[in-house]
């Protein structure tokens, strides 16, 4: 992805890039290396920005702060947005479960999966 | 008549819970039109009753109830050595006996139309006296369960019934599918009622394409119901709301950490049920409508108490946090049924207006007594709603408008700002800007050929702005 396009996709999530969500996508850059080369860096993003937006939430731990939620309710859905623009159904839908997976977790106080694995094993769906 | 049983997990040694949504359920799945749905607690410690979902007086009951049986009043159930057979894991629970006998183990309650007959405050309990534990309910239909009359072509009505039908059956069956910790606050809201104008919307312009499929229609409306209601679950935490829909928000009744999840989880349940349909336009479609509401929410909060504000960026506020959502619903109904490019495009306008004005018709209601919901909410949060605006930039009332919204907001304050706003006759001039945008509304539906449906979307644009105040 271009800096270009990368400018475009963190409007007013700018300030998160140099505070973590450049290291996670690089993380997931290298699990989507089997997709078409113009889709891969937006489902990295896409992936990033989850495992970011879940973060900044506090799901699973200490509710967010209400501008800290809102923030994190734009990364999710960018992240939506991306998939729709670029993941086949299977990735969209394997995406989904694994929010829905560790969203059930938080709301039953169970130990949250990890986001990362279960993020890299939906990018593994068709 | 139909047999079955009710299981359920208690959290607390006493607790209230609410099982008026399971009930229904039952009811639905049953078919029963006309008849009754009897109760009965399958334990000496789990009562039933039928009483107001508030969770003040929630705590006022348990209260009663310690009064009347303290637990440590020393209870000759509990000393076991006078008794024979005591189980190992026998329980220490007089208390929870006694105060049994003070409620019912058994209840009936009437069904009509397919509908439990409640009073608007009614909700049905299973009260646990001696949790946590399993629970168990047996519950027995009995009465009338054909299909009402749909033979004969149906007409507007009747099909306007059955698509209602399907959309209710279908947020119920997802819901079924769900774990309890989310399923049973988002049913409480979807039960609470609401207008569901998104998912009408979808399932009106669902039918003007040549691929009219009402039950892919119906998975795609309530997708965006429960999407529109996982939003609104976000926002009551955020502003620090205690009630929606007359019942108490998650945020407020489960605390903020359980409604982020529970919010999180309906995101991502209803994008997955979009992306499943399989209409690549469709999700687009949505994906872009909630980046742009959560985008606005976050300008929503930013912008607040910057008084007097101006139209434009209430404008933009409102086309994402509001229209976005509905004119993707219409869009995306049409794409499901694989209208024309020009009656999607058509429909996405006539959404984005019917959407500003159904927000500035809600921004109204914040001033009206008679409209049901708390009067004040908007200013004493300082949000920049447009009779607020109006008000703000007024010659005569907008300095001390602004004033008083600068300063520390107490109920006299917020009761004397709704006064000038109402006499700078500011509702009435965002009244009609509403009913403006509604004819144009209208004007879009004019343009293009909607198969037998422009009556019904005209109706249902002008009774979005024509509330009661």
């Amino acid at each position: 992805m271009s800096v270009h396009l990368i400018d475009r996709e963190l409007d007013r999530l700018e300030s998160l890039w140099e505070d973590g969500l450049s290291d996670t996508y690089r993380s997931y850059l290298e699990a989507v290396g089997a997709y078409a080369p113009a889709a891969q860096p937006k489902l990295a993003l896409a992936a990033a920005l989850v495992e970011i937006g879940l973060r900044l939430q506090g799901l699973g731990g200490r509710a967010a702060a209400p501008p800290t939620l809102l923030m994190g309710d734009l990364c999710l859905a960018r992240s939506s947005r991306l998939l729709a623009d670029a993941a086949p159904q299977g990735v969209q839908v394997a995406f989904a479960r694994a929010i829905e997976e560790m969203s059930a977790a938080g709301a039953s106080g169970r130990a949250v999966p990890s986001t990362r694995e279960l993020l890299l094993r939906a990018f593994e769906a068709s | 008549m139909i047999g079955k049983r009710v299981r359920f997990e208690t959290r607390q040694a006493t607790e209230f819970v609410d099982i008026t949504g399971r009930l229904r359920d039952e009811v639905r799945r049953s078919g029963m039109r006309m008849g009754r749905l009897h109760l009965q607690s399958l334990h000496t410690t789990l009562g039933l009753a039928v009483n107001e979902n508030e969770p003040l007086l929630l705590r006022d009951f348990q209260r009663l109830l310690e009064r009347v049986a303290p637990a440590n009043a020393g209870y000759e159930h509990d000393d076991f050595a006078r008794r024979f057979e005591v189980a190992l894991d026998e329980p220490v629970n007089g208390h929870a006996h006694c105060r049994q006998l003070l409620l019912t183990g058994f209840a009936t309650v009437l069904v009509e139309d397919g509908e439990l007959v409640l009073g608007r405050w009614q909700s049905v309990f299973a009260v646990e006296l001696d949790g946590p534990r399993h629970r168990e309910l047996a519950i027995q239909l009995d009465g009338d369960f054909s299909l009402p009359p749909r033979g004969g072509g149906p007409g507007r009505g009747a099909r306007a019934a059955v698509t209602s039908d399907l959309l209710e059956l279908e947020l119920t069956r997802q819901l079924l599918d769900d774990p309890d910790p989310v399923s049973e606050p988002m049913r409480r809201l979807v039960e609470a009622g609401g207008k569901r104008l998104r998912p009408k919307l979808v399932q009106l312009t669902a039918g003007i394409g040549p691929r009219s499929e009402p039950l892919r229609a119906a998975s795609l409306a309530a997708a965006v119901e429960l999407l529109h209601n996982a939003t609104l679950i976000h926002d009551d935490y955020v502003d620090e709301s205690a009630h929606r829909r007359g019942r108490p928000t998650v945020a407020a009744a489960e605390g903020p950490e359980r409604a982020i999840a529970v919010g999180d989880y309906y995101f991502a349940k209803a994008t997955r049920l979009i992306a499943e349909i399989g209409n690549r336009s469709v999700t687009s479609t949505i994906a872009e409508a909630l980046e742009a509401v959560c985008a606005s929410q976050i300008d929503d909060v930013a912008l607040r108490g910057a008084y007097p504000g101006d139209r434009d960026s209430y404008l933009g506020v409102v086309r994402g946090k509001t229209a976005a959502l509905f004119a993707a619903a219409c869009a995306s109904g049409a794409l499901l049924s694989e209208a024309s490019t020009e009656i999607v495009e058509a429909l996405r306008r006539y959404g984005d207006l019917l959407g500003v004005a159904f927000q500035m018709t809600d921004d109204m209601v914040d001033f009206s007594e008679s409209s049901g919901k708390p009067v004040g909410l908007d200013i004493r949060q300082r949000v920049l709603s447009l009779p607020l605006i109006y008000a703000a930039e007024d010659r005569t009332v907008g300095p001390e408008v602004r004033r008083l919204l600068a300063g520390t907001l107490g109920d006299a304050e917020v009761g004397r700002v709704a006064e000038l706003v109402v006499s700078s006759g500011a509702l009435r001039r965002v009244h009609a800007e509403a009913e403006t945008l509604i004819e144009e509304a209208v004007q879009e539906l004019e343009r293009v050929e909607l198969d037998g449906q422009r009556p019904v979307l005209i109706s249902l644009a002008r009774s979005a702005v024509d509330r009661t105040f």
